[in-house]
């Protein structure tokens, strides 16, 4: 009789597979294919940054941006970014992923006046987009967590992408965005992360975004 | 008989008015064996889960994927709050072996995970070392 495989076991099992998958391809990529990602709660400006990036360094954007929640539902890339300072480039592959979220009420788009078939529709790719946000998070060299800096930091969301980070043993920056808001408090999130580097941008106008990039030649 | 104080009562909230709010405790021991399943069908009916431990941040991204497989125009989703009691900003060195040494022996971390469907749970607010529920 085959014994049953226990889910705490399972979850051992996947850890030592991801560790040896990420150790492999560590080994063989030897920096030329590196990935950054962008990780982050729903309509915190991933994709304004991704935009920013990419505009500064091709010429072109990413991704549409919207107010409606959820405007990214699938996991975009875009290859070969090289980015310039002192001397030094450095080439990567950007990658922006859908916000992470433990709840999706296609109602709440609705109120963005949504047709309600559009706004299940929207929903039900969302959730797919949360999941497979999920799933590229092996993948990554170097993730930059997008918060808005004008929302409480402290939440579940934001403390199971860091955990999940260190676990993965991942370098991470932390983004504190919006910071050309008034209502922005980007020490409120260097104080509720202190184990973090933390650089306060505007993703939209571009301030600060020249530390940013220096600081991604420090972490990688 | 005198009663002065009941005076100043509020009015008696109508039973109609009133949800019944099922809270289940899970062992996380049971957690471990079973995975979400041992508390899927939970969430779905619109009960709170309690495990007795604070999950590891790949056990939280576990639930998250899982519960939103399960994402239906009925299921919307959980709000998802652990604390974990083993660490903290006031633990000292000494404290932080001897909680380690702790949880090895009993093979899980102090602390406590909730994790209430979004439809009966509408917020859950780290403070940061209380967890306050908004429902």
């Amino acid at each position: 009789m085959v014994p049953q495989t226990e889910f705490g076991d399972l979850m051992v099992l996947r850890r030592i597979g991801r560790k040896l998958r990420s150790l492999v391809s560590r080994i063989f990529r030897k920096r030329k294919n590196i990935k950054i990602g962008l990780y982050g709660p729903v309509n915190s400006g991933k994709t304004t940054l991704a935009n920013k990036i990419c505009m500064d360094w091709l010429g072109e954007e990413l991704g549409k941006v919207s107010v409606i929640p959820h405007e990214t539902r699938e996991v975009k890339m875009k290859e070969s970014v090289t980015i310039k300072d002192n001397g030094k480039s450095l080439t990567f592959n950007l990658v922006d992923t859908p916000g992470i979220a433990t709840k999706i009420d296609f109602e709440d788009f609705i109120k963005y006046g949504l047709k309600k078939r559009t706004a299940k529709q929207r929903a039900k790719e969302a959730t797919k987009g949360v999941i497979e946000a999920i799933k590229w998070l092996d993948d990554m060299d170097l993730v930059l967590v997008v918060l808005d800096s004008t929302k409480d930091p402290l939440t579940q969301v934001n403390i199971t992408i860091l955990g999940n980070l260190d676990a993965r043993k991942i370098p991470l920056l932390i983004v504190a965005n919006k910071v050309d808001l008034k209502r922005s408090k980007a020490s409120r999130v260097r104080s509720a992360f202190p184990n973090y580097k933390t650089i306060g941008i505007s993703a939209k106008t571009g301030f600060n975004i020249d530390e940013l990039y220096k600081e991604l030649f420090n972490a990688l | 008989m005198h009663c002065d104080w009941a005076v100043n009562l509020p009015e008696n909230p109508k039973v109609s008015d009133m949800k019944n709010i099922m809270i289940k405790m899970i062992p996380y021991e049971k957690f471990k064996k079973d995975g979400i399943k041992s508390f899927l069908n939970d969430l779905q009916k619109d009960t709170i889960i309690l495990i007795d431990a604070k999950l590891n941040p790949e056990e939280e991204a576990l639930i998250i994927k899982e519960t939103m497989e399960e994402v239906s125009s009925r299921f919307k989703g959980i709000e998802l709050g652990s604390l974990d009691l083993s660490s903290g900003d006031k633990t000292t060195p000494f404290e932080k072996i001897r909680n380690s040494i702790i949880e090895t022996i009993i093979g899980k971390k102090r602390g406590f995970t909730i994790i209430g469907p979004a439809k009966i749970v509408r917020k859950i607010k780290r403070d940061p070392e209380d967890l306050l529920l908004y429902m």
